[in-house]
């Protein structure tokens, strides 16, 4: 092999990648630390508008945080159980209706579009019916909370014993869009489960472990 | 415990009584010299590529992003399913005809691993190292997707059209049906076949086993007048006589035998007391390993020891005896006096098994177990097994029959017979000749190739049926997964095929309904019932016994004696705990398995005796041909790698079964691509080589043994990839003991040494602390395992179950010769003695020291005691200097050495979710299941209850179907580990150098007199 095009070959490509990082300098993180992780999701859902508004309760969507590792993200039929009534926001409706009203006529369905998108993943044709000419199309949300693969986070664990949502989540009640507040890493985690051991969560005494085979396995 | 002598263990023949001063064995973990490829990269470029691979992953890490990931919910969730949680179906275990119980665990709507079923009437909770594996199989990629019509990919319908359309014109003619299946379990299947086969003039179901259990059913008929197989009932038998029956490793229901023996040999009674077992056979079984009394006979002499021992049945029974008994003083009278006395002092407790296939011998079996009462109590035959059913002497008839060219159609279904029959290639021909050739199998084996249509079955775990493995014991299959292909149940074949289409579901519960329903006592409504049944997996219903006859004496024939030259030998063929007749060739998780004596992975070979391979001049590896005498100049001959086997006959050759068949030329690539790999496959391509064409038929039955065989050097030689002597465990000589005192690693006693130990005080184990301060206070939890010896029987279930648990990878045959197996359960197999040989298995899991040697040399913290003891391993820690394994005194630590896992995305549909998978430079071990002991925690704490004794069980624990092991808190003085810790057997491994392993072994106890050994001394327990 020709050393000198090898040579050659390595300081162009240590040139690039510092220049690659020259211009993302202020972006940098310790590699793995995703905080601030705000991705956009492929319906607008706002968490803002209804954990905070509307005040409904975390666990009635997340429902698999208290007895599954996961927390889960809703199917879209647990959506459907308001959104089979309420279609667009409350103004919006009251808008058409006036309109109607005024012009005499019966108030036109109003969907929002983003609520169209939900109808249109489980095929659902104007009267809510199962429009069999079309398939159904699973909701691929982007994960904004990831751990890697081989650290074992149990939501259980910690909703059964009085964790707030919030401890690790942030106010997601006040975020239009998600974003990852925490930087996950061990050191948070542990951090938490040393104090929590002193403290107690909701001033009940837990026994959270620090020994690593209680994450890892 | 008294201390005695100390008896010599030894693990292979060359480190044993067989050394020889210029074989040095290698004490080393990786033996092999490290081989440096030529210089092709000089140092200089080497560290300029290191620096610019480090500066630009620095620079580039620090910008990226982890990669996307996609979170897609369902639609609309099923009920039942909450994702991240598990939950199991009750159903049956499809990998051979023994019909046992299992629980699917389901996780995220795929089944991710099989659990026996406690509650089960067959299996009782226990599953065999098949039935842990064949979870792989549902995942294998090579399974068929579709139908196939003319070796071409074809939709239902059309195969249907065909089908249909020959089947009228057949009905129309006179043209014979032929229905060649294994043993169905399937009572619904059964009776659709039935049904079937009635619409045609001359419809007829043969059923053939291609290990045949024939002669017992045809015994039947002729001394009890009806052709069944009872139901062997291990559990009451206080003494067992076998005559080369391999009960305990392969033979018609080893989980259900294995957990009823294992339930004679509890000692957990007061007073102590453990059933007598004496084995009989020329090659060394798993269940000859375990018995009390074994004797060595040639294939010749077994019949003649029947017979001895019948005739002394029959005089103490004061029955005149029918046949002639041979007067000459024999070497095993001494033998045959001591178990005939002891049969008969447990008449109707005792039980008298043989595994030949002779009709003659199994009658004699029938004899003494009528003579000693057992007909009723150990042998029942009111519920006879349905396990086994083949009838070899219609299988013969039908072979005549398509050589004759006189069949119109054939179904063969469970059924290889190209592969397994000893005229394979000329059934191929005849099938081919065959207008209507239809195979049920789900993939393109030897058969299937040549048959027109094949119409592949779901697997076990995708569809409903039914079995009955014990007359009146029904159990249930249910899917745990939808079909992955588009493959049909043979229940939705047929019915389409008679013209009455109908779900798989439909039929099982119609049949149900109509045949089953109605055997139930005190029925309440169907559908409770179904209910009941489903969640179950099973039923136990009452059955009309089949109508005997009283004994027939006059069944009973003389045996016929043949001789062998004495430069020849006898062929024994014999099946492998893990590869059976070869149903499950395809499947790695077995093939990489050990067997539990040889130690042998990847391959078959001629097992000869030490002294035979002495005689012959023949090492390990070398290569022979074995030719019969109608073989010798044609061609082809099997040529064979030699295994030196001891406890085997001088005169017997022993070949496994089910290896060889085309299924197997999937492994060329099965190893880690790198500069030194070797092939993981025979030269052919394969995995071993096909042993059937030496099988025979004879009166009727299908022959594993065969006479005069002769055997030629090649001069060629093949590397075995027997893992005997890897990660041996060794005693330094020169190491001061704490006391003083070396004891041999694995610890045996007899029964009345035990007895008479019970009277006296026991030791406590040593308490000193020596270099490690007593700095573990383990308030909590103190997680530990006993593992009884006297119960194991090195089956090693334990070892695929623990490998299906832990995402544990296969490396290919290369990597395993270089002792590179990953295991993290492996059974240690001793032997002790000379030429009869006892066995010992010792299953060898990380200890899980209080003091271990492995934490004090991780340079990063990559393993670490936990506050309950458990000794962790951090993989994402872990930086691979590998110096912990060097410092493992158990050598139960693996490493990574390459990224095993493949890019078969199917497969890894059987990964454990909860386990991460390793990757490449880590080190790994056995962590006591911690993500079970998590699991129950969390759901205890959820609960505010405490974890309950038992409710935590390993892997191995759980599959063991002898119940050998036992996992629980020391801490808690009432868990049954704790009180095991207490017991008078308990020994710790290499405990005198102060580890304090977590793992209690229980000695293993023999049930017999010290007298009775040969100058060999087994008082050496601790």
């Amino acid at each position: 092999m020709n050393q000198r095009v090898v040579t050659l070959g390595m300081c162009v490509g240590l040139l690039f990648s510092l220049i690659a990082l020259a211009l993302q300098a202020g972006a940098w993180h310790l590699p793995g630390n995703q905080q601030g992780y705000e991705p956009i999701q492929p319906i607008a859902f706002s968490h803002r508008l209804h954990a905070g508004e509307m005040q409904i309760g975390c666990l009635y969507c997340h429902s698999g945080a208290e007895v599954s590792r996961h927390a889960g993200i809703p199917p879209a039929s647990t959506c459907m159980n308001c959104h089979r009534f309420v279609s667009a926001p409350l103004g919006a409706l009251r808008a058409e209706d006036e309109l109607a009203r005024k012009e005499n006529r019966k108030p036109r369905v109003i969907v929002s579009p983003e609520i169209q998108k939900i109808y249109n993943d489980l095929a659902l044709d104007d009267r809510l019916l199962r429009d069999p000419q079309r398939t159904p199309q699973p909701i691929a949300w982007t994960r904004v909370y990831r751990l890697p693969d081989f650290a074992y986070f149990n939501h259980s664990a910690h909703v059964d014993v009085g964790v707030a949502c919030q401890q690790c989540h942030g106010p997601v009640e006040t975020m239009d869009r998600v974003r990852q507040v925490p930087d996950l890493t061990m050191g948070w985690c542990v951090n938490c489960h040393r104090t929590a051991s002193a403290a107690g969560v909701a001033s009940k005494p837990v026994h959270p472990s620090t020994d690593c085979s209680t994450c890892h396995y | 415990m008294a201390e005695g002598k100390t008896t010599k263990y030894w693990k292979s023949w060359k480190e044993g009584p067989g050394a020889s001063p210029l074989v040095q064995i290698s004490r080393d973990e990786f033996p092999e010299p490290l081989d440096r490829p030529a210089e092709q990269f000089s140092r200089r470029s080497f560290l300029k590529a290191v620096g610019f691979t480090a500066a630009v992953a620095t620079a580039g890490a620090g910008c990226s992003h982890a990669p996307v990931e996609k979170a897609i919910p369902y639609l609309i969730q099923p009920e039942e399913i909450i994702p991240g949680v598990s939950y199991f179906y009750a159903t049956t275990c499809g990998g051979c005809s023994a019909g046992c119980g299992v629980l699917a665990k389901n996780r995220d709507s795929r089944p991710i691993k099989l659990e026996g079923n406690s509650e089960h009437p067959i299996s009782r909770g226990g599953l065999c190292a098949i039935g842990q594996a064949s979870l792989l199989d549902l995942y294998d990629s090579h399974r068929l997707k579709e139908p196939r019509l003319d070796g071409k990919v074809a939709s239902w319908e059309e195969v249907d059209r065909e089908i249909i359309a020959r089947l009228a014109e057949i009905r129309k003619s006179v043209g014979s049906v032929r229905f060649l299946s294994g043993t169905i379990l399937s009572p619904t299947l059964n009776a659709q076949i039935k049904k079937f086969l009635g619409q045609f003039n001359d419809g007829r179901h043969i059923v053939y086993d291609a290990l045949s259990s024939s002669a017992i059913l045809d015994a039947h008929q002729e001394t009890h007048g009806q052709r069944l197989l009872p139901h062997f009932r291990f559990d009451k038998a206080d003494v067992i006589a076998s005559f080369d029956a391999d009960f305990l490793g392969t033979w018609i229901s080893p989980v259900e035998f294995t957990r009823d023996y294992a339930a004679g040999r509890r000692l957990d009674t007061k007073p102590l007391r453990m059933s007598y077992h004496a084995q009989f056979e020329s090659r060394l079984s798993v269940t000859g390993a375990k018995a009390d009394r074994r004797v060595r006979v040639s294939p010749q002499e077994l019949g003649e020891s029947m017979v001895r021992l019948a005739s002394r049945l029959a005089r103490f029974a004061g029955a005149p005896f029918p046949l002639t008994v041979n007067d000459s003083a024999s070497v095993q009278d001494a033998v045959l006096e001591d178990l005939a006395k002891k049969l008969w002092q447990a008449r109707g407790r005792s039980l008298v098994v043989c595994g030949v296939q002779d009709v003659g011998l199994q009658v004699l079996a029938n004899y003494m177990n009528e003579l000693l009462e057992n007909y009723g109590s150990t042998v029942d035959v009111a519920r006879p097994s349905l396990q086994k059913g083949g009838n070899d002497r219609e299988l013969q008839a039908l072979l005549d029959e398509l050589k004759g060219g006189k069949v119109a159609a054939l179904f063969l279904y469970g059924v290889n017979p190209v592969y397994s029959l000893p005229h394979g290639p000329q059934f191929a021909e005849w099938i081919k000749q065959v207008p209507l050739a239809v195979s049920f199998a789900d993939r393109l084996d030897e058969t299937s190739a040549v048959a027109r249509f094949v119409c592949p079955d779901h697997h076990a775990l995708e569809s409903w049926s039914d079995a009955e493995p014990v007359l009146g014991h029904i159990s249930l299959f249910q899917p745990a997964i939808h079909p992955l292909g588009r493959t049909r149940a043979a229940l939705e074949s047929f019915a389409i095929w008679g013209g009455q289409p109908k779900t798989a579901y439909d039929a099982v519960r119609d049949y149900w309904r109509e045949n089953i329903f109605p055997r139930i006592r005190g029925a309440a409504d169907f559908q409770s019932f179904w209910d009941r049944s489903v969640e179950a997996g099973f039923a136990v219903v009452s059955a009309d016994p089949p109508k005997t006859t009283k004994f027939r004496t006059t069944a009973l024939r003389d045996v016929a004696k043949t001789t062998v030259a004495s430069d020849k030998f006898s062929l024994v063929l014999y099946p492998k705990v893990a590869m059976l007749d070869g149903r499950h060739t395809e499947n790695p998780w077995l093939q990489e398995l050990p067997d539990p004596i040889s130690k042998v992975t990847w391959d078959n070979y001629a097992c000869f005796s030490p002294r035979a391979a002495q005689r012959l001049g023949l090492e390990e590896g070398d290569v022979v041909r074995v030719e019969t005498d109608a073989q010798i100049g044609s061609s082809p001959a099997l040529e064979l790698p030699i295994f030196i086997q001891p406890g085997q006959h001088d005169q017997i050759i022993a070949v496994a079964l089910g290896y060889g068949s085309k299924g197997t030329e999937r492994f060329s690539d099965i190893g880690p691509k790198w500069l030194f790999a070797r092939p993981d496959v025979g030269e052919d391509g394969r995995i071993g080589k096909n042993a059937s064409p030496l099988l025979s038929f004879e009166d009727g039955t299908l022959q594993y043994i065969r006479e005069g065989v002769s055997i030629r050097k090649t001069g060629k030689r093949h590397t075995l990839a027997s893992t005997q002597t890897h990660q041996s465990l060794t005693l330094p000589g020169n190491v001061p003991l704490l006391g003083g005192k070396q004891r041999e690693i694995v610890r045996e006693t007899t029964l009345p040494v035990l007895v008479a130990d019970a009277k006296s005080p026991s030791s406590e184990p040593s308490k000193a602390n020596g270099l490690w301060p007593p700095d573990h206070p383990y308030t909590g939890h103190k997680w530990a395992m006993a593992i009884d010896l006297t119960a194991c029987t090195g089956c090693s279930s334990c070892v695929v179950a623990c490998q299906a648990e832990n995402n544990i990878s296969v490396v290919g045959k290369d990597e395993v010769v270089r002792h590179r197996e990953m295991h993290w359960m492996r059974i240690d197999r001793y032997y002790s003695g000379q030429e009869d040989v006892d066995v010992v298995h010792h299953p060898m899991l990380c200890q899980q020291c209080d003091n271990a040697p492995c934490e004090t040399v991780c340079p990063v913290l990559a393993t670490v005691h936990s506050a309950e003891g458990l000794n962790q391993q951090i993989y994402n820690r872990c930086v691979g200097t590998r110096y912990c394994a060097n410092n493992c005194p158990y050598k139960t630590r693996r490493f990574n050495w390459f990224n095993y896992m493949r890019e078969d995305h199917l497969q890894n549909l059987a990964l454990n979710p909860d386990v991460t998978v390793r990757s490449r430079g880590v080190m790994e071990k056995c962590t006591f299941c911690v993500q079970r002991i998590e699991a129950a925690r969390i759901e205890a704490r959820r609960h505010d209850k405490p974890i309950a004794d038992g409710q935590i069980q390993t892997a191995c624990q759980q599959s063991c179907p002898a119940q050998a092991i036992v996992f629980g808190d020391l801490n808690d003085p009432s868990s049954r580990v704790a009180k095991l810790a207490q017991d008078r057997r308990r020994f710790g491994v290499l405990e005198e150098f102060n580890f304090r392993p977590s793992v209690n072994y229980l000695a293993l106890v023999r049930n017999r007199e010290g007298a009775e050994e040969k100058g060999k001394e087994s008082q050496n327990h601790g």
